[in-house]
């Protein structure tokens, strides 16, 4: 049984162990580097990832493209903040009230679609953002009194350096924030990826009625997924509005950022542990680039180099770029090790090629 | 003991009538035989007991009790597992993974899923391996995964749609001798539609003859076998020529 032919290691989903010094670098990075600009580039990187990450458990996971994840950011950044504005509230627990919000709208968005066939999710997201958008732009006083200020946005209360309001005056304790925040979502993708939740998620994704045949309630499992997403894209809009200390609903409601979460995934490697991360590490960068140089004469650039870069995985990695970036570090892996004489990996599998 | 009963059953789609009247009984630990040619409703009596689509008219009894109404997997945690005419592997997932995914209709825990799983892949003795993508894998084996995943779920009841189908004769013989062992040691009950005639004689205590949605005649293997009016709409002449050679 074990001689069987093509047999080799393809346990996809094995963490390299180079990444993990990777990690590490990322952990010791602000020590090393001074340039606020490069920490405000990683800080977005690892807030789409974490974006990316949310967005992949519910899309990436089980199929139903979700095309306004902008509507859950947006309402756990509006609720936190709002609370804090309003009652003073520390966002550090607004931001548990955020998230109960955001997960009861996604059961509203999600329940009805999730029993129906079709593309209802997809359409159900967008008007669900759309509507929001439409609705925070326009609304000066919103129900109950609230002060939505409409398309003014709201500012968030500067107390300097205030960490048990969630207020640094350096960049480097939000580094460190969604730094983790990306860690735990990448941890909580492995454990959903190796239990029961992620094989009937991928399987529901490959073929509903098969799945369903096999004992999987597809309504509930689903649920679950978007109950888990919802509340993490919740954390990513508290993040938000306390780092640029502003959110208005055109930006945190939009299309715009929908789809940007979206495409990050779906380059990353959709249904994949790491794609997010990888995804994002490559376009953020490219697009904080873009908009930089040519924001001013060329407007909308970075969106359209998006799209080309998506074009391009589409063609030649359809399954996005982390099966690829996966491979290039086990490669560094057999390397280290063959640089400290140990036995590469594959050998300790006792499966496949010998070097 | 009876553990399914069908009564009556019909199933019209728009003006055509794809199984009319069909009666049938399962007794525990049977293996029926399901056959007919093509359209005659074996997959479409097959859908409705997996409560994929309701029927038309009639009543289906699983172990005493309606489940008309019911989810497909509720039915399936009930115990009736089936299997797919045209294999719908999950891509997305490797072979064993795959098996896993009709494990956990059991169990909650991975290791005890992917326990369950690799005692099935032993069992079934596939081609590929554990880990290899469940795309990769040949006609046979893709039949076997069906098997597998079906099997994963501890089910009391077996459907099984043309399992057999794309196999050569040896894995055909492998996989019945599978099936007796499995009704021997776990008690599993099973309808077989199967268009390989021989197959299906050695296999099932009795057959139940399809025609245009209709029960024709439902017999002992040898009976059925030499019956004129299943010669004429479905075996064939040829069919009784070449077993007198």
């Amino acid at each position: 049984m074990l001689q069987k032919l093509g047999e080799r290691k393809t346990d996809k989903n094995q963490i390299p162990f180079s990444l993990i010094i990777v990690a590490f670098v990322l952990l010791i990075l602000p020590l090393l580097i001074h340039n606020e600009y490069i920490i405000h580039i990683f800080v977005m990187v690892f807030f789409f990832a974490f974006l990316g990450s949310s967005w992949n458990i519910v899309s990436g996971f089980t199929g139903e493209l979700s095309l306004g994840h902008a509507a859950l950011v947006g309402i756990g950044g509006y609720v936190s903040t709002l609370l804090f504005i309003n009652a003073g509230l520390t966002p550090w627990i607004g931001m548990i009230v955020g998230a109960i919000v955001t997960v009861i709208a996604g059961i509203i968005i999600g329940y009805p679609c999730f029993k129906l066939r079709g593309p209802f999710f997809t359409l159900t997201t967008i008007a669900f953002a759309e509507l929001l958008r439409i609705y925070v732009s326009n609304t000066e006083t919103g129900p109950f009194g609230i002060q939505l200020k409409g398309s003014m946005g709201l500012l968030v209360p500067l107390l300097g350096n205030a960490p048990h309001f969630f207020e640094f005056s350096s960049k480097i304790p939000y580094y460190y924030i969604m730094l983790m925040a990306m860690f735990v979502a990448t941890w909580i993708t492995f454990l959903i990826r190796k239990k029961r939740l992620g094989h009937y998620l991928l399987a529901i994704k490959s073929d509903p009625d098969a799945a369903q045949a096999l004992g999987v309630n597809l309504t509930k499992y689903r649920l679950i997924a978007m109950i888990i997403s919802s509340a993490f894209a919740s954390f990513g809009g508290v993040f938000y509005a306390q780092y640029f200390r502003y959110i208005n609903a055109a930006r945190i409601f939009g299309l715009d950022l929908s789809i940007e979460i979206a495409l990050i995934a779906l380059i990353g490697g959709q249904g994949t542990i790491l794609g997010p991360i990888f995804g994002a590490l490559l376009l953020v960068p490219v697009g904080e680039y873009l908009s930089l140089k040519l924001g001013g004469s060329l407007p909308g650039s970075d969106l359209a180099i998006y799209g080309l870069i998506m074009m391009a995985v589409v063609l030649f990695m359809p399954r996005g770029i982390n099966n690829i970036v996966v491979k290039v570090f086990n490669n560094v892996d057999n390397f280290l090790m063959r640089l400290w004489r140990l036995k590469p990996r594959e050998i300790l599998n006792k499966k496949g090629r010998s070097p | 003991m009876i553990i399914l009963e069908l009564k009556n059953l019909s199933k019209n789609f728009g003006g055509l009538k794809a199984v009319s009247n069909f009666n049938m009984v399962v007794e525990k630990k049977e293996i029926k035989g399901l056959i007919g040619p093509n359209g005659s409703g074996k997959t479409t009596i097959f859908n409705m007991i997996a409560c994929y689509y309701p029927p038309t008219e009639g009543d289906i009894l699983y172990e005493g009790k309606s489940i008309l109404g019911l989810r497909p997997d509720i039915v399936c945690q009930m115990g009736i597992a089936r299997t797919f005419q045209l294999t719908r592997p999950f891509s997305e997932l490797s072979l064993i993974e795959n098996i896993m995914v009709g494990a956990f209709a059991t169990t909650s825990e991975e290791k005890e899923a992917r326990r369950r799983a690799e005692e099935i892949y032993e069992l079934l003795n596939f081609n590929a391996s554990l880990n290899q993508n469940a795309l990769d894998i040949t006609t046979a084996d893709r039949k076997k995964l069906e098997l597998a995943r079906a099997l994963a779920t501890g089910p009391k009841l077996l459907l099984l749609d043309e399992i057999m189908a794309g196999c050569n004769p040896q894995e055909k013989k492998e996989l019945i001798d599978i099936l007796l062992m499995l009704r021997k040691e776990k008690d599993i009950t099973m309808i077989i539609v199967e268009h390989d005639i021989r197959a299906i004689i050695s296999l099932c205590d009795k057959i139940s003859v399809l025609d245009r949605g209709m029960k024709l005649v439902e017999d002992l293997p040898n009976v059925v076998a030499n019956d004129q009016r299943v010669i004429n709409v479905y075996l064939g002449e040829e069919y009784v020529a070449a077993k007198s050679k």
